[in-house]
């Protein structure tokens, strides 16, 4: 492109007090000229125009800020990537993009405000809620950083599952549960910065990050005073999911599950009495045929793999044959799921004798009573054909389930639990023990089933996510956050419940207000709200209406206007430029955080100014940098075609799609079909 | 509590480790001998159990490091020697020469066009990548800036068609080379960043605690293996996410190395090797889910290409995998139950016939297919051994660095104030890799 050509158009550009060319503004010494410029010219807003904000953006912030201006005065415009990279043979038509480009970010500049960052105090005292591995885990991590900490655990001891348990078992060998309880809840209940609450519930529970208000309830007895709480971790492990009516199991007491077989070997060992006591008078001694029966529940149409299955199926058989030489076991699987090299146990198991048979996924193993003895049949897939195998004993490996305080927990802090009660985490890989809101975290069987090193793992990774603001004292958002003006607010409550990350409280009189700290600004309330009464500071209404009406000043029925999000589909776009395809150079693309920002108006007023065609480019799904917001942008768009339909608008002119951050041909083929199906060519 | 932290390996463990400690207040000295932090991570297509494209979400992490006031990277930088006394550790690294000066480098890529000379790419040199003398690790690489292949300088390259091959003079003594191309088109563009005679640099740091998040490894094909290396169009599961990728070298177009055809049939076979003296004596643990990734991805580019799976025990642990694997079977991924023993190639097609024991029926069958993808599953990355000299911590029997007691203290070495987390420890996913750096990074915080 032509570009002291540029330069020169955008000094003439209304309000542009100084333009300059610089062959790499990003190198130190060319920082520097922007600096001295900005002073000596008194500047009070800057656009720099050339490769992507994506990678640049925070160094030219850092550079203006440094100059003395605030950061958020500054815009940045894609001139490299979207333009000069990617139209290498139409050096006329890129020259004249260039133009628009800046002539729009001049028109956002114009009304952009000063912002800063926005602090929330918290303090250092964290709850955790259920004192399982997970729970103490986290404790104790937390503790020894000198902050308070407070466990309460429902039951009258901490340890949760393993004071059920027999022994816990890994890659290599075995250790015996209570043993490890022991070690743990010393350490747990000597810490001096730990208060453990036993026998305890949650009585109430609001508020939010640095602000929750927590009363406990503790054998029946509500506390006077509610405690002040800045973080929580909820580590309210799981428990087995009782297979009623399924292999007589409640109406024969020679069926029991893993967990109560586990209960009836911790008896034997003589390490310490069962604690619930549910399977006790059983002698296990007499038993000579035992049969476990795993996936029991799993692997169908509602319920996955239960994770810890199989391996928990092969420990206790191998304890059973300790204890018992002459024992007949035979555990019936599907898949065996052992990982790593679990399969160690799985080479000890079966040099033990015991006995594995498989059977196909549609086929379950039935129980048949024949004079009171158990029969159990079974088609064995490897040799092809049906087994009989009696039976005085059947084990059955059950799936697993949150608690019945799942629900409770779940509306107090306003997260999310899958229909088996297990808590949903903010993001499944880069957030796996995060929930969407600050301050709160997830860890152990309370997310999904997950063995016992793993639990501990997610307990220590909960405690360092929840460590950060109180060891900072604070939490920070970005200046980028809404705000709601009340003038003309109908009390509909959509921001509220649309919120991703819970960034909207109500008042008694149903009023919301933004908790700034909390809000990542990606907009969604904004372009839901019906009464338009939400600005997004940095991208705001006016802001973004001024970068379409400059965009379409002139020849707006050659172009094509577009939104996209900051994440992927700029970063798709970027792909495209770094990898030099080339496409049609009619677009012009208005960069928002997120693609749930794009308001219907913006998009009808775009093509009341005569746009050829309207483009909207969210991240491919289910990825979202917040959460939910393609899906919202989704939704809104559908009833964006059905309004301009209404308006006599062709809807297909309204394209919308979606791009991963890799998806640079993507992008660039969907400039080409929207330039042809819109006869721009 | 103040004193800095080294994290070794940049891949999306060491990545969310570092950011973890970094906020928390702790500085961060974040080391990668590769030239870019990424990892593996950076070059997958999508990623399991919900198909999120992975430098999508890693990238803004990787540029949230690189802008971190209280993290430095060091890429191309090694580990060489580690001291512990009075309770620190004194570490020396050697930050291997990029040849360019990365501070004057703006990662315009010029000097990869000018560049006449390219090998082909050690990930993706199998289907079709190349890769320039002097390039960049991959698009989103961080620091965004080249580097120059060292074989480059002594005349190794000469009959690669390398600009300097003639050249008779140690690059190292002269101070201006008139003959490399990427000199003058840097310079061309109005900086001189490439430095052909660029020394490496020792670097001296004093850490409280060190953070080992050396990754994992595709585990190669042994030639022969199922075909592999002699027939064409057997390739692993590595170099099938590479061919899915739109940034990788077909720009995501699932063609054959042998004519760069669209393949219309695809099998997999995983635990390729297991059983067998070349291969894995372990499961990889996300090997049966990448596989379903994979599958699915494919149909999701084109829904007639046909998929099979040849497998044995399904290994859906985590959760959200069983739907996964619900969801490869919805889109019509044949999963076959098997142990195949042999592949033949049909020499006119190129196509490749598997036979195997079907183990639901005990018959003995065959499937002819146009690309077979080996899963070859996980190794410890290649670089363990003398790291664990170096740290004076211990590796267990496979090459994975070891836990003191996995129960008792997860992710502790044996040495006070050294901690694990992600592929270094063994076979894992990257939701398990982030638990455990979150994890390791709160220990190493608490280490005094
Ligand atoms: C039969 C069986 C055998 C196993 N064997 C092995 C093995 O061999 N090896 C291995 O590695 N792993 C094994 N595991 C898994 C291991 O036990 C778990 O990973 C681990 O115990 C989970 O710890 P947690 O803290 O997440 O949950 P839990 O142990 O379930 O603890 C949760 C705690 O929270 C409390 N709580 C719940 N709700 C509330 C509330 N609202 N308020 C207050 N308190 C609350 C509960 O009372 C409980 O004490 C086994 C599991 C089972 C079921
Ligand atoms: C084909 C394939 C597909 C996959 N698909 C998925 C998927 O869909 N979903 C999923 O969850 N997981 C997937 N995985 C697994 C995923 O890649 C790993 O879980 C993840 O990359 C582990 O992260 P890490 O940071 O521990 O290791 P890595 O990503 O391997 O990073 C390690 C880093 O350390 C550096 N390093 C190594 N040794 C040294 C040393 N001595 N000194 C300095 N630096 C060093 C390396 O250069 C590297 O940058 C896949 C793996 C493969 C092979
Ligand atoms: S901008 Fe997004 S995060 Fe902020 S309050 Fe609105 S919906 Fe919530
Ligand atoms: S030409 Fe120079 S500045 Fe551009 S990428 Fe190459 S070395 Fe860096």
């Amino acid at each position: 492109m032509n570009v002291p050509e540029v330069v020169e158009y955008a000094r003439g550009l209304k309000h542009v007090a100084f333009a300059d060319e610089g062959k790499w503004s990003c190198s130190v010494d060319y920082l520097a000229k922007i600096k001295e410029a900005i002073k000596e010219h008194n500047l009070n807003r800057v656009v720099i125009a050339s490769c992507t904000p994506r990678t640049h953006e925070p160094l030219f912030k850092q550079t203006v800020k440094e100059a003395g201006l605030n950061p958020y005065l500054l815009e940045f415009v894609s001139i490299r990537e979207q333009d000069s990279w990617v139209h290498m043979g139409e050096p006329e038509r890129a020259t004249q993009k260039a133009k628009d480009l800046i002539k729009m970010g001049v028109a956002k500049a114009i009304f952009l405000e000063e912002g800063e960052e926005i602090r929330l105090p918290v303090q250092t005292d964290c709850l955790v809620i259920g004192g399982g591995v997970a729970g103490m885990s986290a404790a104790l991590q937390i503790a020894d950083q000198g902050f308070q900490t407070i466990l309460v655990e429902r039951e009258p001891k901490l340890g949760g599952l393993l004071n059920r348990v027999s022994t816990v078992s890994h890659d290599h060998g075995v250790m015996p549960a209570p043993e490890i309880v022991r070690v743990k809840a010393t350490l747990v209940e000597s810490h001096p910065n730990i208060n453990v609450y036993t026998d305890t519930e949650i009585e109430s529970l609001q508020g939010y990050i640095g602000n929750y208000k927590v009363k406990l309830k503790t054998n029946g007895k509500s506390s006077e005073e509610a405690l002040d709480i800045s973080t929580i971790i909820v580590a309210t492990g799981m428990k087995e999911l009782e297979p009623t009516g399924q292999y007589e199991y409640g109406s024969d007491s020679r069926v029991i599950t893993q967990l109560e077989l586990e209960e009836l070997l911790r008896g034997m060992s003589g390490n310490s009495e069962p604690l619930y006591g549910t399977v006790s008078n059983r002698s296990l001694l007499k038993v000579k045929d035992v049969v476990m029966i795993n996936c029991v529940n799993s692997k169908n149409e509602t319920r996955g793999c239960c994770n810890i299955g199989c391996s928990i199926s092969v420990k206790n058989a191998l304890a059973l044959k300790k204890l018992q030489p002459d024992l007949q076991i035979h555990i019936l699987y599907r898949d065996l799921s052992m990982v790593k090299e679990e399969h160690f146990h799985l080479d000890e198991a079966k040099a033990a004798g015991i006995k594995f048979i498989r059977f196909p996924d549609d086929h379950y193993p039935q129980l048949v009573k024949e004079d009171g003895r158990f029969v159990i049949r079974v088609y064995d897939i490897l040799l092809g054909k049906e087994l009989e195998i009696p039976s005085d004993m059947l084990v059955l490996t059950t799936a697993f389930k949150g608690n019945e305080t799942v629900g409770q927990i779940k509306g107090y802090l306003k997260v999310s639990a899958n229909s088996d009660g297990f808590f949903q985490e903010a993001h499944v890989k880069l957030g796996p023990v995060d929930f969407p809101s600050a301050g709160i975290s997830l860890s152990g069987c309370a997310k999904s089933p997950k063995n016992f090193k793993e639990s501990c793992e997610e307990g220590m990774a909960a405690a360092m996510r929840v460590s950060i603001p109180m060891k900072k004292g604070y939490i920070e958002a970005e200046g980028i956050v809404a705000d709601i003006d009340l003038t003309d607010c109908s009390k509909c409550s959509l921001c509220y419940k649309n919120c991703p990350f819970s960034a909207i409280q109500l008042d008694e009189n149903k009023q919301p207000s933004v908790i700034k700290a909390l809000c990542k600004g990606c907009g969604l309330c904004a372009a839901d709200c019906p009464k338009e009464c939400i600005t997004i500071v940095h991208y705001s209404d006016e802001q973004l209406l001024a970068q379409v009406e400059a965009a379409l000043e002139e020849s707006p029925e050659k172009k094509i206007l577009g939104f996209v999000c900051h994440w992927c589909a700029l970063g798709g776009v970027d792909m495209a430029g770094v990898s030099r395809l080339q496409y049609p150079s009619n677009a012009r693309l208005i960069r928002v955080m997120c693609s749930a920002r794009v308001p219907i108006k913006l998009i009808e007023r775009a093509f009341e100014l005569g746009a050829a065609g309207v483009l909207v480019v969210g991240c491919e799904f289910p990825t979202c940098h917040y959460i939910t917001g393609n899906y919202a942008c989704e939704a809104r768009m559908n009833r964006a075609k059905k309004k301009l339909s209404k308006k006599g608008v062709d809807p297909d002119k309204l394209w919308v799609d979606w791009c991963s951050a890799a998806d640079g041909p993507k992008f660039a083929n969907i400039m080409r079909d929207m330039v042809k199906q819109l006869n721009l060519g | 509590m103040s004193e800095p932290i080294l994290i070794i390996g940049g891949g999306v463990a060491g990545i969310n480790c570092a950011l973890n400690v970094a906020n928390y207040g702790t500085k961060v000295y974040l080391v990668d001998d590769t030239p870019s932090i990424g990892g593996m991570m950076a070059r997958l297509d999508k990623t399991f159990p919900t198909n999120d494209c992975s430098i999508c979400i890693e990238a803004p992490l990787m540029y949230e490091v690189h802008n971190h006031s209280n993290i430095e990277i060091l890429t191309n930088t090694e580990v060489r020697r580690v001291r512990k006394t009075n309770g620190m550790f004194k570490v020396r690294l050697v930050k291997k020469a990029k040849f360019i000066d990365e501070e004057k480098c703006t990662g315009c890529r010029a000097c990869m066009d000018a560049c006449p000379a390219s090998l082909p790419d050690e990930m993706d040199g199998k289907i079709g990548g190349m890769r320039k003398l002097i390039s960049m690790a991959f698009p989103q690489a961080v620091p965004n800036k080249v580097y120059i292949n060292p074989d480059c300088r002594y005349g190794r390259m000469r009959n690669k068609g390398a600009c300097v091959g003639g050249c008779v003079v140690d690059c190292s003594q002269c101070r201006e080379c008139p003959i490399a191309l990427c000199v003058a088109a840097c310079k061309k563009e109005g900086k001189d960043a490439v430095r052909l005679w660029q020394s490496n640099k020792n670097i001296d740091l004093e850490v409280k605690s060190i953070v080992v998040a050396t990754g994992i490894k595709d585990a190669p094909a042994p030639p022969g293996l199922h075909g592999y290396d002699v027939y064409d169009n057997v390739i692993t599961n590595i170099q099938f996410e590479r061919l899915m990728n739109a940034g990788g070298p077909t720009t995501g177009r699932i063609v054959r190395p042998s004519d760069k055809k669209y393949a219309h049939k695809i099998a997999w076979i995983q635990c390729a090797g297991r059983g067998l003296a070349q291969g894995l004596p372990y499961c990889s643990k996300v090997c049966c889910m990448i596989a379903a990734k994979q599958t699915i991805i494919t149909k999701e580019h084109d829904s007639s290409v046909e998929t099979l799976i040849f497998y044995n025990d399904l290994k859906a642990y985590g959760k959200g995998f069983w739907g996964f694997y619900q969801k490869a079977k919805e889109k019509g991924v044949r999963y076959i139950k098997a142990r195949p023993y042999d592949v033949s190639e049909d020499p006119a097609t190129k196509n490749l016939t598997i036979r195997y024991e079907d183990l639901e029926t005990g018959e003995l069958k065959k499937e002819e297919v146009e690309l077979l993808v080996l899963s070859t599953g996980l190794i410890p990355s290649n670089r363990n051994q003398n790291l664990a000299k170096v740290l004076n911590i211990e590796l267990d029997h496979l090459g994975f660095f070891k836990e003191r007691d996995p129960l008792m203290a997860p992710l502790a070495t044996n040495v006070k104030g050294i901690y694990l987390c992600g592929g270094a420890t063994g076979p894992i996913d990257i939701s398990e890799s982030v638990v455990q750096a979150c994890a390791a990074g709160m220990k190493a915080i608490l280490t005094n």
